[in-house]
C-alpha cells in the first residue's frame, strides 16, 4: 500500500515520538551506522577521474531516492506506521522553527564545541554516539547559520528558479553543469562567497557541524532534508512529464565523462538499481 | 576481496606516513630529490602551524597532493572547477590543497581526524563501491 511522507511541521506529537523512537532503535541495532558508512563510501568528487554515483553527478537524485527508501524500509520494519517526514527549509527557516524542538531533532550546537545538548540525539542521552565520522568526536555537532561566515537557508524564490529548469541534467554532467535541474537542485555554482552554495548544498552548510562533511548522515536531519529534496524532484517530474533522466546513454569513449557517470539504464552501487528504475515512486510513497 | 594495487599502496603509504614523526615528515616534504627533477621543489609541499594544528603537504604516490593534519592523513579531492574539497567540508571548493586543508581545520576545532578522513569514496568495482564499505 502506498504510504505518505508528511511535512514535519504537520506531524502530531505522537507521530514525532514514533519517528524518533524508530530512528533510535535503528541506531541501537547498529543498522543506522551502516547507512552513515554507505554515504561516506560513495562520496567521490568530480575532478578525480573516477566514477561518481552519489554526488556531483546526474544520479545524485536517484541515488539518494534509493538511499532514503532503504532507510525508510528499515524504519518501517521497526514501526510500520512511520515514514520519513520532510523539512521544507524555505518555510521553516530559522533556529526557532519547531523542527529543532526538544521532542524532535533537538537544537543548535553550543558555542564552545558545537555539541548538540538538547533533544533525543544529544550525546548525554546515551543513545546517540557517533561512530562513523571524519573526526574522533563522538557527539552530534551543529552550527546553525555559520555565524563566522553567515549564510541563510534557500528562499522560495531561489527554489522557484530551480523549478523553471526544463531539462533533467546537462553536459558535462558534474558540478560545473551550467544548466539542468539536477545541478541547480544539488546546488553547485560559480561565483564568490555564499553565492557558491545553493539549495541542497546550502542547507548542509547552514546546519553545519557534521552535516558539512562526509559524515552528514550522522545528523538525523539529513533524512528530513533529503526527503524534501526528493519531494522537489517529484514535483518537478510532475511538471515535466516528458523530461527523462539524462544522460540516456553512457558518454562514449573519448568523452571526458566516459565511465564517470551512471546513464539511465546503468547500475548504481551499492544496490545495482538503475536511475530509470528509481524514476517513479508513486506505487511506494507519496508526498502530502 | 581483491584490493587494487593503487588502493593497497595508498593504505600502506598512509600507515607509513603516520608512523613518522612530524620532524621527519618536514624533511620529506621539502627534500628536492624526486627522480628526474633535480633541485625541483615538491609542488604540493607545505609545512605550517595553523590554528594550533600542524599542516604538512607533499606529493602522494600517484603524484596528487597528500595532506597531514597533526600527522593524520586528510583526503583531498579534486573538483571539476579546479578546486579541492576535504571530507570535513564537502561543499567548499578551495583553490589549493593548502586552502582546503586550512578550511578543514577551521571546522575541526580541537578534534582530531579519524582514519576515515584519510581516504573515502574509494571504488574497487565498476559500479563504484568501496573496499572498506559494508557492501564490498
Amino acid at each position: 500500500m502506498v504510504y505518505t511522507r508528511k511535512n514535519q511541521r504537520d506531524l502530531t506529537g505522537a507521530e514525532r515520538r514514533k519517528f524518533v523512537a524508530a530512528v533510535l532503535e535503528l541506531k541501537r541495532t547498529g543498522a543506522y551506522d551502516r547507512f552513515v558508512r554507505t554515504h561516506i563510501d560513495h562520496y567521490t568528487a568530480d575532478g578525480e577521474g573516477r566514477l561518481r554515483i552519489a554526488h556531483m553527478t546526474p544520479s545524485f537524485l536517484p541515488w539518494h531516492r534509493k538511499f532514503l527508501l532503504d532507510f525508510e524500509t528499515a524504519l518501517r520494519r521497526i514501526d510500520p506506521t512511520v515514514s520519513v517526514p520532510y523539512w521544507d527549509w524555505t518555510r521553516d527557516n530559522s533556529p526557532a522553527s519547531s523542527i529543532w524542538r526538544e521532542d524532535f531533532m533537538g537544537g543548535n550546537g553550543r558555542r564552545a564545541d558545537l555539541q548538540v545538548m538538547t533533544g533525543p540525539f544529544a550525546h548525554a542521552t546515551g543513545r546517540w554516539t557517533i561512530t562513523q565520522s571524519m573526526t574522533d568526536i563522538r557527539y552530534l555537532t551543529r552550527d546553525f547559520g555559520r555565524p563566522r561566515d553567515p549564510i541563510t537557508l534557500p528562499t522560495p524564490a531561489q527554489l522557484d528558479a530551480v523549478m523553471r529548469e526544463r531539462v533533467y541534467d546537462a553536459a558535462p554532467w558534474n558540478s560545473t553543469s551550467a544548466t539542468g535541474f539536477r545541478n541547480a537542485l544539488e546546488g553547485w555554482a560559480p561565483g564568490r562567497g555564499n553565492e557558491r552554495f545553493r539549495i541542497h548544498n546550502r542547507v548542509h552548510r547552514w546546519v553545519g557541524g557534521l552535516m558539512l562533511g562526509g559524515g552528514s548522515v550522522n545528523d538525523p536531519v539529513f533524512w528530513l532534508h533529503h526527503s524534501f529534496v526528493d519531494l522537489i524532484w517529484s514535483r518537478w517530474q510532475q511538471r515535466n512529464p516528458g523530461a527523462a533522466y539524462l544522460p540516456a546513454e553512457p558518454p562514449p569513449l573519448g568523452d571526458a565523462q566516459y565511465r564517470k557517470v551512471a546513464a539511465r539504464h546503468e547500475p548504481m552501487a551499492p544496490w545495482g538499481v538503475t536511475p530509470a528504475s528509481m524514476f517513479d515512486h508513486s506505487r511506494i510513497y507519496r508526498y502530502a | 576481496m581483491i584490493v587494487p594495487r593503487r588502493v593497497a599502496l595508498r593504505s600502506l603509504f598512509a600507515l607509513a606516513v603516520t608512523a613518522f614523526t612530524g620532524g621527519a615528515l618536514g624533511r620529506v616534504a621539502t627534500r628536492p630529490d624526486r627522480p628526474g627533477s633535480e633541485g625541483a621543489r615538491d609542488p604540493h609541499a607545505f609545512d605550517e602551524m595553523y590554528r594550533g594544528h600542524r599542516l604538512l603537504g607533499f606529493s602522494g604516490p600517484g603524484g596528487g597532493p597528500t595532506a597531514l593534519v597533526d600527522g593524520r592523513p586528510l583526503h583531498l579531492m579534486r573538483c571539476a572547477d579546479g578546486g579541492w574539497v576535504s571530507p570535513i567540508d564537502h561543499y567548499e571548493s578551495c583553490p589549493t590543497p593548502l586552502a582546503a586543508t586550512r578550511a578543514a581545520v577551521d571546522e575541526l576545532g580541537t578534534a582530531r581526524l579519524s582514519p576515515l578522513a584519510g581516504a573515502h569514496g574509494v571504488p574497487t568495482d565498476p559500479t563504484g563501491g568501496s573496499p572498506r564499505g559494508v557492501h564490498a
